[in-house]
C-alpha cells in the first residue's frame, strides 16, 4: 500500500504574501514560522506529490457551469498567474501537475458513486499560489488539487466534504506501495471578504475548529451547517471544507497547532498545523 | 438561502478573469446585458454593500472592486 506521509491543514489569503508590511511583525513571525516549521517536516517526508484539497474563488468556475468538486488533471499549474501575481506579489511560475495520479482519482471516484467534474486548465489564486509559494518553493513537488466549492452557494455539504476526503485517502492508500503521499487542504479559517463585515474575524469560531482537529474530532465539523458557519466564521470560513475532507483521509490523526494568529491586516484567522497519526 | 444574481455575477466573473480592478462601472461596459435598475446603478455607482444585497458574489465585488474597501 502506498502511504499518506504528511498532512497538513493552512490558511490561504492574498495578503499574507502580497502585504506582509501592514502585518504586526511579531503575528507576521509566528506565522510565516509555522509555515517553514510545515516545510521542514513537508521535506523530511519525502512525498513523491501532494495531494491539495482547495476550492476556487470564480477564477475558474463560473456560474454557468460550477461544478461541486473538481479534480485537477492539468500538466501544470499558474500559482501564480502574472495576473495575479501583482495582487499577491509572488513571481508568476508553474507548478507541476500530478495529472495521472488526478486522473486515476477521478476514474476510481467515478466508478464508486463521486462524481467528480475535472478540469484540464487552472489557474490558481491564492488557494494554491500561497501556501504552495512557502510549502513547494522550487515547484518541483507535484500537485494534485481537489477543488470543492467553498465560494459560490449553495454549497455542498460538510458531511459531503468529509465523506469525499475519505475516498480521496482510500484511493491514495491503494496506489502502489513505493507512492509517498502529502495531504494538503488550504482555506478558513474565519473571514468575510467582501461582504458588508469585511474585515471581521472572529478567534472564538476558529478556537473552536482548532481545538475539534486538535482532537481528532472531526464531527462536530461535519454538522456544522452553511447558515452556522456563515454566521460565526463568514464567507471565508466556508473554506473549512477544505480542512475537513482532509480530516476524512486520515481518520483519527490529530492537528498540532504550529500557529494561529487572527490578522486583521490580512482579513483572516490564520493558522499553519501539522496533523499527526 | 443566498441570493445570487446570475446578470451580476457574469459581468464581475468577466473583469475578475482579466484581473480587472475598477471603482465603478460604466454605460458602455453593461450593453447587451439585462439587468434590473438597481443592479445597473449599484454597478455604475459602484456600492458594494448594495452589490452584496442584489446578490453578487462577494469574491467577486472584493476582487473588482478592490478600491472600494477600506481595508
Amino acid at each position: 500500500m502506498a502511504e499518506i506521509v504528511a498532512a497538513l491543514l493552512t490558511s490561504h489569503a492574498p495578503l499574507i504574501t502580497g502585504k506582509p508590511e501592514v502585518s504586526k511583525p511579531e503575528q507576521r513571525d509566528r506565522l510565516y514560522g509555522g509555515f517553514h516549521e510545515l516545510r521542514r517536516r513537508l521535506a523530511a517526508a519525502r512525498p513523491d506529490l501532494i495531494v491539495m484539497f482547495v476550492n476556487d474563488h470564480i477564477q475558474n468556475f463560473p456560474y454557468s457551469n460550477m461544478p461541486a468538486f473538481c479534480v485537477g488533471l492539468a500538466e501544470a499549474y499558474d500559482a501564480p498567474s502574472p495576473g495575479g501575481s501583482r495582487l499577491m506579489r509572488i513571481a508568476p511560475r508553474k507548478v507541476r501537475g500530478a495529472s495521472e495520479w488526478g486522473r486515476a482519482l477521478l476514474e476510481s471516484g467515478l466508478a464508486a458513486g463521486f462524481d467528480f467534474a475535472y478540469s484540464y486548465e487552472i489557474e490558481s489564486w491564492d488557494e494554491l499560489s500561497v501556501p504552495l509559494h512557502f510549502l513547494n518553493p522550487e515547484g518541483n513537488i507535484p500537485v494534485a488539487p481537489v477543488y470543492t466549492n467553498c465560494a459560490a452557494p449553495p454549497l455542498p455539504t460538510p458531511r459531503r466534504c468529509h465523506e469525499v476526503g475519505a475516498f480521496v485517502g482510500t484511493f491514495g492508500r491503494s496506489r502502489p506501495a513505493t507512492e509517498r503521499i502529502a495531504l494538503l487542504a488550504t482555506g478558513g479559517i474565519s473571514h468575510w471578504v467582501g461582504t458588508p463585515e469585511t474585515g471581521r474575524i472572529n478567534p472564538d469560531f476558529d478556537h473552536r475548529v482548532l481545538d475539534h482537529v486538535t482532537r481528532g474530532d472531526s464531527e462536530p465539523l461535519i454538522r456544522l451547517t452553511h447558515a452556522e458557519i456563515e454566521r460565526d466564521g463568514g464567507n471565508g470560513g466556508q473554506e473549512i471544507r477544505n480542512w475537513i475532507a482532509l480530516l476524512g483521509a486520515v481518520p483519527g490523526w490529530k492537528g498540532e497547532v504550529l500557529a494561529y494568529e487572527p490578522v486583521a491586516e490580512w482579513i483572516t484567522g490564520c493558522a499553519t498545523v501539522w496533523v499527526h497519526p | 438561502m443566498i441570493r445570487t444574481s446570475y446578470v451580476l455575477n457574469k459581468i464581475l466573473t468577466a473583469l475578475a478573469r482579466q484581473h480587472t480592478m475598477k471603482d465603478k462601472l460604466t454605460d458602455d461596459e453593461l450593453v447587451g446585458h439585462d439587468l434590473s435598475d438597481a443592479e445597473r446603478a449599484a454597478l455604475k455607482a459602484g456600492d458594494i454593500t448594495g452589490l452584496y444585497h442584489l446578490g453578487a458574489n462577494p469574491y467577486l465585488i472584493r476582487r473588482v472592486f478592490r478600491s472600494r474597501f477600506p481595508i
